[in-house]
């Protein structure tokens, strides 16, 4: 079983392709994930799992690696309850959920601005560039800077984990040059492809970083450290008030403009 | 145990002889790890060198009893402060000082640890209107111990 433990995930499934089903049944998604690399043993930790369950999901998993042998899964001994309601999140990570609220807003317009996108006219341009504006202003330079020079580097760079979030912020940023080009050449066809595929990968994105790692974080973070990740955040926000301002506004006129219906990530 | 009927559970009686008896008691001279005097709320100064920049426990008096590790698992490297928030008076007082320790000594957290009993999270409302009087925010949590000495909750507020 140590080996299993030792082993990266991707090519255990790679494998094992089975086990990837397991995974995913006790909503562990490495399946989906582009970069693969981090050992057994973390995303046990990372995921922290109740006990039975991991007991019982790695008992699949070695029956599926070792069909001829019978291994027993100890069952892992069970951490005091001390916080309540999950997924927990500190004050500085809750202050990044809720800009990833905001984020989700606008992906979740994503679609019927997709549908009405002419870059054409001076309208479908216009709207196209704002949208820019928002990813590299807010959920770049403001969100994804927070971060990168703040929090991930409360922890060892060479995380697997740490990796594939900077590696999603750099293919996102490669989207967003994409969809700037794009304007500038008049070709909706590329500017929808690459917002689509912006959309899908921040969805995905948020989505681990909301369950799995700042509640991971969160548990690794001692109070000192919560503390002055809180003030420095807050450091680090003080000179971003226009673009949150511009921001609100955006997301109020997308709204107003693609209704309510459209709430697919949120 | 044996409980005896009571119209407030802050002082009903409690008889936990034998569930002590049944748990390990440490042995060996344990450490304290107060660094400070004073420590009750009505005689310390918000901006004391020990508070500036720190991490404050802001606790309940008789936390300390029901707690077997507070020393090692709670004081250790942090400022204090405690009080009663169902017997003691001038409790305005006690905001002031509160706010003061978020606006001028400018700790770096405050967590305030109180027992379950109905009473006593008093002593957290009192940090709430002081975080929300204060200018300066910082991160503030609230852990709640159980009369057999078990933590009950811990939430960041």
């Amino acid at each position: 079983m140590d080996k299993i433990m030792q082993g990266r995930i991707k090519e255990l499934i790679v494998r094992h392709p089975k086990v990837g089903d397991v995974l995913a049944e006790f909503g562990v998604a490495c399946v989906t994930c582009a970069v693969g690399t981090c050992l057994l043993k973390d995303i046990l930790e990372i995921h922290r799992l109740a006990p039975e369950d991991e007991q019982r999901m790695l008992t699949r998993i070695a029956e599926i690696v070792y069909p001829d042998r019978k291994v027993v899964v100890p069952l892992r001994k069970s951490e005091p309850q001390k916080k309540t309601g999950e997924p927990f999140h500190s004050p500085p990570l809750r202050k990044l959920v809720e800009e990833h609220a905001l984020i989700k807003r606008v992906l979740a317009r994503i679609p019927g601005m997709l549908r009405q996108m002419d870059l054409d006219t001076t309208e479908g341009r216009q709207l196209a560039l704002a949208s820019v504006d928002f990813i590299r202003s807010f959920a770049d330079k403001c969100h994804h800077a927070k971060e990168e020079d703040i929090l991930f580097k409360c922890f060892d760079g060479n995380l697997d984990i740490i990796k594939v979030m900077l590696d999603d912020h750099e293919t996102g940023r490669a989207h967003v040059r994409a969809i700037r080009d794009a304007i500038e050449r008049r070709d909706t066809a590329a500017a929808v492809k690459h917002l689509k595929g912006y959309r899908q990968l921040l969805t995905e994105h948020i989505r681990k970083e909301d369950e799995v790692l700042y509640p991971w974080m969160d548990r690794q973070l001692s109070d000192t450290e919560i503390g002055r990740l809180f003030s420095a955040f807050a450091a680090a926000d003080a000179p971003m008030a226009e673009t949150r301002r511009r921001s609100q506004e955006f997301i109020s006129m997308l709204e107003q403009r693609f209704g309510d219906a459209e709430r697919g990530p949120r | 145990m044996k409980e005896h009927a009571h119209n407030c559970p802050g002082s009903m009686m409690m008889d936990r002889r034998k569930d002590s008896d049944a748990a390990e008691a440490a042995t060996g001279k344990v450490g304290s790890q107060l660094r400070q005097w004073p420590i009750q709320l009505h005689l310390i100064g918000p901006t004391a060198p020990y508070y500036q920049g720190a991490d404050v426990l802001l606790v309940a008096d008789c936390v300390a009893y029901a707690l077997g590790g507070f020393h090692p698992e709670y004081l250790k490297g942090k400022a204090i402060a405690i009080a009663c928030p169902k017997l003691d008076e001038g409790q305005d007082v006690y905001v002031e000082k509160i706010k003061a320790w978020f606006d001028d000594a400018k700790i770096n957290t405050l967590t305030v640890m109180i027992m379950e009993v109905p009473c006593c999270m008093g002593l957290s409302a009192l940090a709430e209107r002081a975080l929300a009087a204060a200018g300066r925010k910082v991160p503030v949590k609230r852990i709640v111990v159980g009369l057999d000495g078990e933590i009950r909750k811990e939430e960041w507020l």
